[in-house]
Order: C-alpha cells, then structure tokens, then sequence
C-alpha cells in the first residue's frame, strides 16, 4: 500500500493542499458565481410570472371592457330607436291634431265668410228695397206735384 | 489499449504501460526509469508530479502549480461575471444561466427535490467547472513543456492536474466525504448505517456488507478514472508527438479536449447519482 501510494506520488501533505484549494474554490464560486446567477435567474423567473400574470389580468380586462362596450352601444341602440319611434308617434299625433286644428279653422272661416256673405246680401237686399220705397215715393211725389 | 501502450513502452524503455492502475507495484521501477530516461533523449513519462521547488519544507509539485492556476482562472471569471450580473442577460452571462438552469434541473430530476438540488448543486457545479478547467488548461502551450532546474534534473513546470492522484484523490475523499455524510444528514445515521448493516436475513446482510465496501472502492474508482484519463491522454499525446510532432497530435488532441470534458460530467454525474443513492429511502428488501 505503502509502495502504491509512493508510486502515485501520493503525500497526505499535496492531499491536504488540494482538499483546501477545492474548498476554497466552492466557497468562493458558491458566493461569487452560484449564488447571484441564481438570484438573478430567480427574480427573472418572478419577475416573467408576473408579467404573464399582469398580461392575463389585462386581457381579461380588455375582454369585459370590450363586452361593457358592446353592452353600452346595445343600450344605447335601443334607446335610440325607441326615442326615434316616441318621437314619430308624437309628430304622427301632432301632425293630425294640426291638421284637424286647421280644417276646424278654415270650417269656421269659410262658414263666418258664408254668414258675412249672406249678411251683406241681405243689407244689399233691405237697402235696395229701401231705395226702390224712396224711389217710389219720390215718383208719387212727382206724380202728384205735376198733377196739381 | 493497455497492450498497445505496453508495446510502445517496452519500445521506448519508459513506463507508459503502467498507467493502468493494476500494474501499480511495477509502476514504481518504471517511474525510477522514466526518471533516467529524462536525462537521456526519448520520451519523458513520469506516473507522479514533480517537485519544482520546496516551500518551508512543502513540495510544490508542477499539478499543485496547475491547480492553483486553474482556481485563480475560475475565480477571476466568477468575479467578471459577477460585475456584470444584470437582469437582462448580456451572451455571457446567458450561457452561464442555461448551464446552471439546465443543471439545476436535472438535479431536481434526478433527487426528486428541489430543496436538495439547490443544496448540493454548488458542490456539483464546483466539481465539474474545476475538472472541465483543469483539463483543457493543461492543452495551453507551456503545460508540460516549459522546464525548469531543480536538484539537479529538469522537470516541467505546469502539468495538468487531474494527472497526478493528489488532485483525483483529493476529489474523491471530498465526494466519497459529502456522499456518506449527505445520506446520515437526510436519512438519520441509524436507518442510512441500517442500509450497509442489516440483520434481516442472510441475504440482505450479505448486501449491505458488499455494498459497504463497493461505497469504499468509489474512493478508488473515482480518483483513478480521472487520473487514468487525464494521464494516459497526456501519454498518448506525447508519444505520437514523437513520432510525428506537427499535424498528427491534432485530431488526438481534439478527442483529449472531449475526453477532459467528458470526465468532467462523469465525475460530476456520478458524485450526484452517488448523492441520489445515499439519500434514497431503503427499500427493505429491493435495497442492493
């Protein structure tokens, strides 16, 4: 055993040497190399969950924002139509209630011109019957006055 | 393979041969050989790093240099990156990211939890960065060729790391250490001691005996895969470079370049399946 181990050059003095420069290179590379790559691996792998995370919540967002929208034009829509529809009905009963307005007046007008006209004829009438009395008597007069 | 490398060391009177772990009684001539073959012309092959110089009494070898090296390199490219961490990943960091991700999740795969993955994964990633740096650092020009004077003969200066046991061994007793401790720290020390001695029946003390001692032999199997790998490229590399030292190492250089990484994932994946056992609930009798 003795020789093998002098064979291979082996001396618990290099042994021991190589032991603690192994030892000192895993500590080092353990706080200078493993332990901040893989904090930082870390907080990218955190740092991607959440930022897939935000993009779903903002998806989801945009999806219920996009039905509010939907919804709010439907309604809107609606109420459109419905005021459009109110509004025709009105001018539809308006219109009628002018023109019933209208024809009551131009009735009346035509039946107080009617009235006026057959008022004036009548005066016309009494004024000439008037005219031919005095006419009459006046001839009488004449009548009477050349016979004397 | 091993005959093929024996011929070539027979041929050249070096012990490249007995970087197979079995010959290890005979390695010991053969690196006395391979030390008088340095002086001589022909291929310098030496089965243990070398001293280059000795520090208050500690030998400095020429891997123990390459390791240090290599830790400086990680840790300066730790301290680069880190200066430049931001929340929007420059390519850089990015590549760094997916490995760590990738890994990270195969562990949680693979240990059924992620509180565990995040715990061994710095012991995991240390492994295999370390292995994987070492092993193509040392196919920087300089790694086994720049030589310097020391008591009285030339060694090399830089030699890859993972080619001398020290550092293999070094590697294994860490994860042979935090294997058997993470299995008493999940499980409790008497039902993880109760998977390797179990006086149920027979059989299954029999089981937790062989297991007991296959546990051990990781010791071995994980410090010499990594060592046979790493040497026997290096061996290889510099044999055909005598033959022919322009073009032809460059396709084998290339597969040694795959060969570094791959051994870097096999340790690595096996400390983790490792882990994986030791923390698994025994299953009464299925536990073998």
């Amino acid at each position: 055993m003795d020789q093998l181990l002098e064979t291979f050059g082996v001396d618990w003095k290099l042994l021991l040497a190589q032991i603690v420069n192994f030892g000192v290179l895993f500590i080092a590379l353990t706080y200078l190399l493993y332990k901040p790559v893989l904090k930082t691996l870390d907080e990218r792998k955190a740092k991607i969950a959440q930022g897939v995370l935000d993009a779903e919540r903002a998806a989801e967002a945009a999806a219920t924002a996009d039905a509010d929208a939907a919804k709010v034009v439907k309604g809107a829509e609606t109420e459109a139509e419905g005021i459009v529809s109110s509004a025709r009905d009105l001018a539809g009963s308006e219109k009628a209630r002018i023109l019933k307005e209208a024809e009551t007046r131009a009735a009346a007008v035509a039946s107080d011109a009617d009235a006026r006209a057959k008022e004036v004829a009548a005066k016309a009438l009494r004024d000439s019957e008037k005219e031919i009395a005095r006419l009459a008597v006046l001839a009488a007069e004449k009548v009477l006055r050349d016979s004397k | 393979m091993t005959g093929v490398l024996a011929q070539i060391g027979s041929f050249f009177t070096t012990p490249v041969a007995y970087a197979a772990t079995e010959a290890a009684e005979h390695a010991a001539e053969g690196a006395e050989h391979a030390a008088e073959a340095a002086h001589g012309s022909g291929i310098h092959v030496v089965l243990k790093a070398e001293e280059v110089f000795n520090l208050f009494g500690f030998p400095i070898t020429n891997s123990l240099i390459m390791t240090v090296i290599t830790t400086v390199v990680l840790i300066a490219f730790a301290f680069f990156l880190r200066k430049k961490l931001a929340l929007i990943p420059g390519k850089l960091q990015a590549g760094v990211e997916m490995l760590f991700d990738g890994v990270l999740n195969y562990m949680t795969e693979t240990l059924e939890s992620e509180k565990l993955a995040r715990a061994f994964f710095p012991l995991i990633m240390t492994i295999f960065l370390f292995v994987l740096v070492a092993n193509e650092l040392s196919f920087l020009p300089g790694v086994g060729s720049l030589l310097v004077e020391h008591m009285g003969s030339s060694v090399p200066l830089l030699r890859a790391p993972a080619a001398d046991l020290n550092m293999t061994l070094a590697l294994a007793v860490i994860a042979f250490l935090v294997i058997e401790i993470a299995g008493v720290v999940v499980l409790g020390f008497f039902k993880y001691a109760g998977k390797y001695v179990n006086f149920s029946s027979p059989v299954n003390f029999a089981v937790g005996i062989i297991e007991l001692a296959s546990n051990i032999g990781r010791l071995i199997s994980f410090s010499f895969r990594l060592f046979g790998n790493v040497f026997a490229g290096e061996v290889m590399l510099v044999v055909v470079g005598f033959f022919l030292a322009y073009l032809l190492p460059v396709p084998l250089m290339a597969f040694e370049v795959f060969v570094g990484f791959i051994q870097a994932v096999v340790f690595s994946m096996l400390t983790l399946f490792f882990i994986k056992l030791a923390v698994m609930e025994p299953h009464g009798n299925e536990s073998h």
